[in-house]
C-alpha cells in the first residue's frame, strides 16, 4: 500500500526505487509485494530502521524499516556469509545502512538539486522523527511475508 | 582497491572482481586508501564510493590526481550519487568511469571492460 501526504517524491517513484534496490540485492530470493497498511499504523515491532537526510535544493529524510529476520537475511546475502555463520548486530547495521544509502541516493536524484546525502544513521528499533517533520510518502511492502516500509519525511510546511 | 565505508558493499564488489581474477585490497574511506597507497599498496584500479566519513570519494580522486606518480591508476566511482552535476564533477576531477548503485555484476564487468581492464 502506498500513502502520500505532503509534497515530496511520488509513491510510485519511491516504490520503483525500492524495487530496483531490492532486485539488485535480493532479487533471486523473492519479489517485493505491496502491502495494505492503514494510514497511521506504526511499523511492526522487532525492526531495524535506517535514515539518511537529503539537504540542499530539496530537503527531506528517507527511512527504511525492516523486520528483524529480513534485516538479518539481507545482511547474510550482502556479506555472503557461510550457512553456519550468523550476522552480528554490527553486520546488520552496516548492511541496513547501505540499503538506506542506496534508496536515499536514488530518491535524491528524483528531487530538485543540487543536494547532498548524509551518511546513514541506523538503529535497532523503530525510526523516530522530529516534531517538525511531516510524512511526505510511505510505501509498505513485504518480502517473503516479512514487512518493509520506506518513508520520506519533509520539514513541516513542505520542502524548504 | 575497493574504497567504501560499507563492509557489505565492499563484500559485494570483492566477489565480483575476484571472479574476474583481480586481487583486492580494501579501505573504509578515502584517507585510509591514501594511507595504504603511500605505504606502497598502489592498485591498478580503485572502485570508489562518494559518501564516506573522514574523506569522501570526490576528495580522494582529487588527491590521487594531484600526485603524478599515481597517474596510471584507473578510478571508477561506484556510488548512489546520480545527479548529472555530480557525475560531471567526478569525471572532471579525474574519474574514468561512473557506476550508480544499485548495480548488477554485469554493469561492473561492462565498465571494467570499457576501461580495458577485463576482456570484452
Amino acid at each position: 500500500m502506498t500513502t502520500a501526504v505532503h509534497e515530496g517524491p511520488g509513491s510510485e517513484d519511491v516504490l520503483a526505487v525500492a524495487e530496483d534496490v531490492w532486485m539488485a540485492l535480493l532479487g533471486e530470493d523473492g519479489m517485493l509485494v505491496p502491502r495494505a497498511v492503514p494510514t497511521g499504523t506504526p511499523f511492526d515491532t522487532a525492526a531495524w530502521s535506517a535514515a539518511t537526510t537529503i539537504s540542499g535544493g530539496w530537503q527531506g529524510v528517507v527511512t527504511v524499516e525492516l523486520a528483524e529476520a529480513l534485516a538479518r537475511r539481507l545482511t547474510v546475502r550482502m556479506l555472503a556469509l557461510p550457512a553456519d555463520q550468523t550476522a552480528t548486530d554490527s553486520d546488520v547495521a552496516d548492511a541496513v545502512g547501505e540499503l538506506v544509502n542506496m534508496v536515499g541516493g536514488n530518491v535524491k536524484s528524483l528531487m530538485p538539486g543540487p543536494s547532498t546525502l548524509s551518511l546513514p544513521a541506523v538503529a535497532a528499533g523503530r525510526a523516530a522523527f522530529a516534531r517538525d517533520a511531516a510524512l511526505a510518502c510511505r510505501v509498505d511492502l513485504s518480502w517473503l511475508d516479512a514487512p518493509v516500509r520506506v518513508s520520506v519525511h519533509v520539514p513541516l510546511g513542505g520542502p524548504r | 582497491m575497493i574504497i567504501d565505508d560499507s563492509r557489505a558493499m565492499r563484500s559485494i564488489l570483492r566477489r565480483i572482481v575476484t571472479g574476474l581474477d583481480f586481487e583486492t585490497s580494501e579501505a573504509e574511506h578515502g584517507q585510509a586508501a591514501l594511507d595504504q597507497m603511500r605505504a606502497g599498496v598502489v592498485p591498478d584500479v580503485c572502485l570508489v564510493d562518494w559518501n564516506m566519513p573522514v574523506m569522501d570519494g570526490y576528495t580522494f580522486i582529487t588527491e590521487v590526481r594531484a600526485n603524478p606518480e599515481w597517474r596510471d591508476i584507473t578510478l571508477m566511482m561506484v556510488t548512489t550519487e546520480s545527479e548529472q552535476r555530480q557525475i560531471v564533477r567526478a569525471l572532471a576531477a579525474g574519474a574514468h568511469e561512473y557506476v550508480i548503485k544499485p548495480f548488477t555484476p554485469d554493469a561492473i564487468v561492462d565498465k571494467l571492460s570499457l576501461l580495458g581492464l577485463v576482456p570484452a
